[in-house]
C-alpha cells in the first residue's frame, strides 16, 4: 500500500511539469483573473496546511491571513473568504506594511509577500524563522530563499512551488496531497546568499 | 442393474472409493464457496480502500482544478489489472477526469448516474462510488469498475487444482482401498473357492481355512461346521450302502439258494406225490383182491355154518365160526388200514343226512351185542330227552360209535357199558354229546398220551391179548375232527374210562360235491311208492361167488332173487322183470356199474327203482350222484344189507311196517348171557 501510494505520488509529481493547464480561466489572463486564481490557491492552502496546536489562542481562532507590502487581489482575497470556514475556525484578511507592526507580522498565520518585499527578504525570512507561518511568495527565487510556497504562472497556468525544508522548519505540516501538486524546491539557494 | 453382480472385491473398492471421493469432493466444493465468497468479500473491501486512497490522493487535485494531475492520478491504476475503468465526477455530476484500461476512450457501459456510495456487483463487474472529500467538503466522486478478473482467475486456479486433488486421492483411494478391500473379501472368496471346490469335486473333506475373528470368520467355522456335518453323514451313508449292497449280495445268494432247494422240494413233492399216487393204487387194487377172496371165505363159511347146523352137525359149527370170526377180523383190519389211508391222503370225503340219532344207536347196540357178550357185559344206554335228529355223516357217525363200544366191550370183562347221548348247547351252537363209559381196565396218564395215534395201543402187550389193529381210536378222532367235532377221554388205570364225543347237531360241510350228493341222498330217501313188481330182487354182478352169496342171503330173507352175469344182461333183465330193488356191482367187464346206473337212472320206467351199489370200488360219492339209493362196499356186511333191503319192502309195502321193521334188528346169539337192547328186546330173525 505504502509502497503504491510512493509510486503514484511520484508519478503525480513528475506529471505536473509538463501537465497542461486546465483551468479555462487562466486563458485569457489579465491580472484580475490571475489573482482571483492565486487567491483561492491562498485560501485552498489553508486547507493543506497544519499549524501547531498552540499557535491558535483557541479553537475558534481566525486563521489571519497578511497581505505584506502591494496587494495585488484587492477586495477579490476578502470576497472569496468571507463566510468561509477551514476546520471550524474562520478566515481574517489584514493588509501589513515592512516594519509598521512586528507584531501583527508575527500573529499572521499565512503571509502573503508581495512584490515589493523583494529588497528585504532575507531579513523577513530571518524576523519569522521558527514561527508557524505559511510564507507565500510570487517573486522568482522567494522558495529557494526561505520562503515556504512560491506562486507561479506557467503556461497561463498558476501553479506553486515548495520549501519542504522551509515549512519544516517554521513548524508547519503540509499535507501530502498538496506537495504532489507542488514543485519542490530545495534550500541550498538560500544558505549560498546568508553570509553576507 | 450392473453394479449388483459385480465381484465383492470391486465392489468393496468401489463403495470406499465413492465415499472418499464424495466426501473430498463435498469438502472442496465447500472449501471452493467458501473461499470465493470470501475471496470476493476481500476483493470489494480491496476496491473500496483502492477508491479511498485514489480519491484522498486525487482531492488536492480536485480542489485545485488540477486535471492532469487527476488524470495522472487514475494513471496509477495500470498496476491494478482488474480495474477496467476509473471516473472522476465533479460534484455536479459532470465527468472531470478518467482512466480506461488499454484505451483512452470512455466505455460506453458506465453507470447512467452516480449512484449510492458503496460497492456493488452487477453483470460481471465490481462497482465501487465513493465520495472525494476534504475536510468533510464535498469535491466530487470516484467511480471504480474491477472485471473480477482476479476472481474468476482465482476460481478457474481453485477448481483446477481441487479436480487435480481430488483426482489424486481418487487414485490413491483407489489404491489403498484394493489393498485394504482384501481383509474382508479375501476370506469371501476363499470360502467360495473351498465351496466350489465341495460341490464340483464332492470332497467333503476340504475345509475353508478361518483368517480372522470376525463374522466371516464365523461364517467360515459355521460352514466348516456344515461340512464336517456332512462328511460324517456321508461316510455313513456310504458304509450303510456298503453294508446294504452286501445285505442284498447276501439276499440274492439266499434266494438263489432257497429256489435251488425249492427246485429240489418241488421234485422231492413230485417225487412223493408220484409215490403216494402209486401207494394208493397199490392200496386199492389189494383192497380189491383182498375183498374178493374175503367175500367168498366168509360169505361161505356163514352158509355153511347155518347148513351145518341145520344138519345137526354141531362139532363143526365152533370151527366154521372160528373161520368166520378170523375172516371179519382180517375184513376188519384191511377196512381200518384202508380208511386211514384215504383219511391221510384227505380223500376221506363227507356224506350229510338227517337222521334220527336214537335209531343209530339202537342200530350199533345191536351190532355190538355179540361183542358185548364175549366178555359177559352190560350195555346199557341213556338217551337224553332233547335228543332228536342230527345232520351229519351217519356211515361215520356209527363207525365212531361202533369203535369206542368195540373197544369198551374189548377191554372190559364182566363189566357195564354205558352209552349215553343228548343233545347239549355250547357256545350258542347245538351238539350231540355221546359219551362211552366202561368199567373196564382204564387208560394211565401215560397211555393217553399217543391214545389217537396211529397203530399205537396203550401197550403193546395190549395187542396180543386183545388183538385189534390199533387204528379204531385213530380213525375215530379223524372223523370227529373231520366233522368239527371234539373228542376227549376221562379215565384212571382200573377204575374204566369215559370216551365223549361231541358233534354239532348240524355238520356243515364246504364241498359242493358232498352237498349235490346230499341232496340226491335227500330224494332217494323219500322214494316215492311206485308199481311193485313184488319181493324181486336184480343182482348185478359179474363175480360168481358174490352172485351165488347174495341170492342165497336174500332168498332166506324171503325175497325172489334174479341174477344178471354183467351190465348189460341187467338192464335187460331190469327192464324185463321190474325189481323191487337193484344191488348192481362197480368193476364189471363191458359195461361198468356207473353206466348201467346211468342208463337205469335215465330210464323213464326204471328211474325210480332203488338201486343199492356193492362193489369193492371205495367211492359212495359217485355212486350217490349217479341216484344210488346206497352204497355198500364187499364184503357186505350182511346185516346192515338186510336193513336196507327190509326199508325197501316195508317202505313199499304200506302192510308190513312197524312189525318188520323191528323184526331187521340184529340181535346178538343169547348165548353169551343176557342182552339188554335200550328198552325194547327184539326177537331173532337169522332163521
Amino acid at each position: 500500500m505504502l509502497r503504491r501510494l510512493t509510486i503514484l505520488i511520484v508519478a503525480l509529481s513528475v506529471s505536473l511539469s509538463w501537465a497542461p493547464a486546465a483551468f479555462a480561466q487562466g486563458r485569457d489572463s489579465s491580472d484580475s483573473s490571475e489573482y482571483l486564481i492565486k487567491a483561492g490557491f491562498i485560501f485552498n492552502f489553508a486547507k493543506f496546511v497544519e499549524w501547531p496546536p498552540a499557535t491558535f489562542a483557541q479553537p475558534e481562532s481566525p486563521i489571519v491571513i497578511g497581505i505584506l507590502g502591494t496587494d495585488p487581489f484587492g477586495t477579490i482575497i476578502d470576497q472569496i473568504v468571507q463566510d468561509k470556514k477551514v476546520n471550524g475556525r474562520g478566515i481574517v484578511v489584514k493588509r501589513l506594511k515592512w516594519g509598521a507592526e512586528p507584531k501583527e507580522l508575527k500573529e499572521c498565520k499565512i503571509l502573503f509577500v508581495g512584490a515589493s518585499e523583494r529588497a528585504h527578504l532575507d531579513e523577513l525570512v530571518q524576523t519569522l524563522r521558527g514561527l508557524p507561518i505559511l510564507t507565500v511568495g510570487e517573486t522568482p527565487g522567494f522558495a529557494e530563499h526561505g520562503g515556504v510556497i512560491r506562486l507561479v504562472l506557467e503556461d497561463n497556468r498558476v501553479r506553486f512551488e515548495v520549501n519542504v525544508e522551509a515549512a519544516r522548519q517554521a513548524g508547519l505540516t503540509i499535507s501530502s496531497r498538496l506537495l504532489t501538486l507542488a514543485r519542490i524546491i530545495q534550500q541550498t539557494t538560500v544558505d549560498t546568499r546568508k553570509p553576507g | 442393474m450392473i453394479l449388483q453382480n459385480l465381484s465383492i472385491k470391486r465392489k468393496l473398492t468401489l463403495i470406499t472409493m465413492l465415499t472418499s471421493s464424495l466426501a473430498l469432493v463435498l469438502f472442496s466444493a465447500s472449501f471452493l464457496i467458501y473461499d470465493l465468497v470470501s475471496f470476493r468479500h476481500l476483493l470489494s473491501q480491496d476496491l473500496m480502500t483502492q477508491a479511498e486512497i485514489i480519491g484522498y490522493n486525487s482531492a488536492g487535485a480536485m480542489e485545485f482544478k488540477d486535471e492532469p494531475a487527476a488524470t495522472a492520478t487514475l494513471s496509477a491504476l495500470t498496476a491494478k489489472e482488474d480495474i477496467v475503468t476509473a471516473v472522476l465526477y465533479k460534484p455536479d455530476g459532470k465527468i472531470f477526469t478518467h482512466y480506461s484500461r488499454g484505451n483512452a476512450t470512455l466505455p460506453g457501459d458506465l453507470p447512467s448516474h452516480l449512484q449510492e456510495r458503496g460497492y456493488r456487483f452487477e453483470g460481471g463487474y465490481l462497482d465501487v462510488f465513493h465520495d472525494v472529500t476534504l475536510n468533510g467538503e464535498h469535491l466530487g466522486t470516484l467511480f471504480l469498475r474491477s472485471d473480477l478478473r482476479q476472481w474468476s482467475q482465482r476460481a478457474k486456479r481453485y477448481a483446477s487444482i481441487l479436480i487435480v486433488f481430488v483426482l489424486v486421492s481418487g487414485l490413491f483411494a483407489f489404491f489403498v482401498s484394493s489393498k485394504l478391500q482384501g481383509f474382508i473379501s479375501r476370506p469371501i472368496l476363499h470360502l467360495e473357492d473351498t465351496m466350489r471346490m465341495v460341490s464340483v469335486n464332492k470332497n467333503y473333506g476340504v475345509r475353508a481355512v478361518k483368517s480372522y475373528g470376525d463374522e466371516i470368520g464365523k461364517l467360515i467355522d459355521g460352514f466348516n461346521t456344515m461340512l464336517s456335518e456332512i462328511q460324517q453323514r456321508d461316510t455313513v451313508l456310504q458304509s450303510t450302502n456298503g453294508e446294504l449292497k452286501t445285505r442284498t449280495q447276501e439276499l440274492e445268494e439266499e434266494i438263489f439258494h432257497r429256489k435251488q432247494t425249492q427246485e429240489e422240494l418241488l421234485n422231492a413233492k413230485h417225487a412223493a406225490e408220484e409215490a403216494n399216487r402209486a401207494k394208493s393204487t397199490f392200496l386199492a387194487n389189494m383192497s380189491h383182491e383182498l375183498r374178493t377172496p374175503l367175500n367168498a371165505i366168509i360169505g361161505y363159511s356163514e352158509m355153511l355154518e347155518e347148513e351145518t347146523c341145520d344138519s345137526g352137525k354141531v362139532e363143526n359149527v365152533q370151527d366154521l365160526k372160528k373161520i368166520q370170526a378170523a375172516g371179519k377180523h382180517l375184513l376188519a383190519l384191511i377196512n381200518d388200514v384202508l380208511d386211514l389211508s384215504k383219511i391221510e391222503a384227505g380223500k376221506m370225503g363227507i356224506h350229510l343226512e338227517t337222521f334220527e340219532v336214537s335209531q343209530v344207536i339202537d342200530e350199533m347196540v345191536t351190532t355190538l351185542q355179540p361183542a358185548a357178550a364175549k366178555n359177559a357185559n352190560a350195555i346199557r344206554v341213556h338217551l337224553g330227552d332233547k335228543l332228536s335228529v342230527m345232520r351229519a355223516d351217519i356211515t361215520k357217525v356209527r363207525q365212531i360209535l361202533f369203535n369206542l363200544l368195540s373197544n369198551a366191550c374189548k377191554f372190559t370183562d364182566h363189566g357195564t357199558i354205558t352209552l349215553s347221548a343228548d343233545q347239549i348247547r355250547v357256545e350258542g351252537k347245538n351238539w350231540v354229546q355221546f359219551q362211552v363209559n366202561d368199567t373196564g381196565i382204564g387208560i394211565s396218564p401215560k397211555q393217553r398220551e399217543n391214545l389217537f395215534q396211529e397203530f399205537a395201543q396203550a401197550d403193546a402187550s395190549i395187542a396180543r391179548k386183545y388183538g385189534g389193529t390199533g387204528l379204531g381210536l385213530a380213525i375215530t378222532h379223524r372223523f370227529v375232527q373231520l366233522m368239527k367235532g371234539k373228542i376227549s377221554v376221562e379215565s384212571e388205570a382200573g377204575h374204566g374210562a369215559t370216551f365223549t364225543v361231541q358233534l354239532p347237531a348240524q355238520v356243515v360241510v364246504e364241498t359242493t360235491e358232498s352237498a349235490a350228493a346230499e341232496e340226491t341222498s335227500h330224494t332217494s330217501a323219500t322214494v316215492p311208492e311206485t308199481k311193485p313188481d313184488m319181493e324181486t330182487i336184480l343182482v348185478i354182478d359179474d363175480d360168481p361167488s358174490v352172485r351165488d352169496l347174495m341170492s342165497r342171503f336174500l332168498t332166506k330173507l324171503d325175497f325172489h332173487v334174479v341174477v344178471a352175469t354183467n351190465g348189460e344182461e341187467g338192464f335187460r333183465l331190469a327192464k324185463k322183470i321190474r325189481p323191487l330193488l337193484i344191488t348192481l356191482d362197480v368193476v364189471m367187464p363191458e359195461c361198468d356199474g356207473w353206466t348201467v346206473l346211468s342208463r337205469l337212472k335215465n330210464d323213464s320206467e326204471l328211474a325210480e327203482t332203488p338201486v343199492i351199489m356193492v362193489t369193492v370200488v371205495d367211492n359212495e360219492a359217485r355212486g350217490l350222484d349217479l341216484g344210488a339209493s346206497n352204497y355198500l362196499i364187499k364184503p357186505v356186511q350182511r346185516d346192515r344189507l338186510a336193513v336196507l333191503v327190509e326199508k325197501h319192502r316195508g317202505a313199499r309195502t304200506s302192510t308190513i311196517t312197524e312189525d318188520n321193521s323191528a323184526a331187521v334188528s340184529y340181535v346178538a346169539d343169547s348165548k353169551a348171557g343176557q342182552v339188554t337192547v335200550g328198552t325194547r328186546a327184539s326177537k331173532s330173525r337169522r332163521n
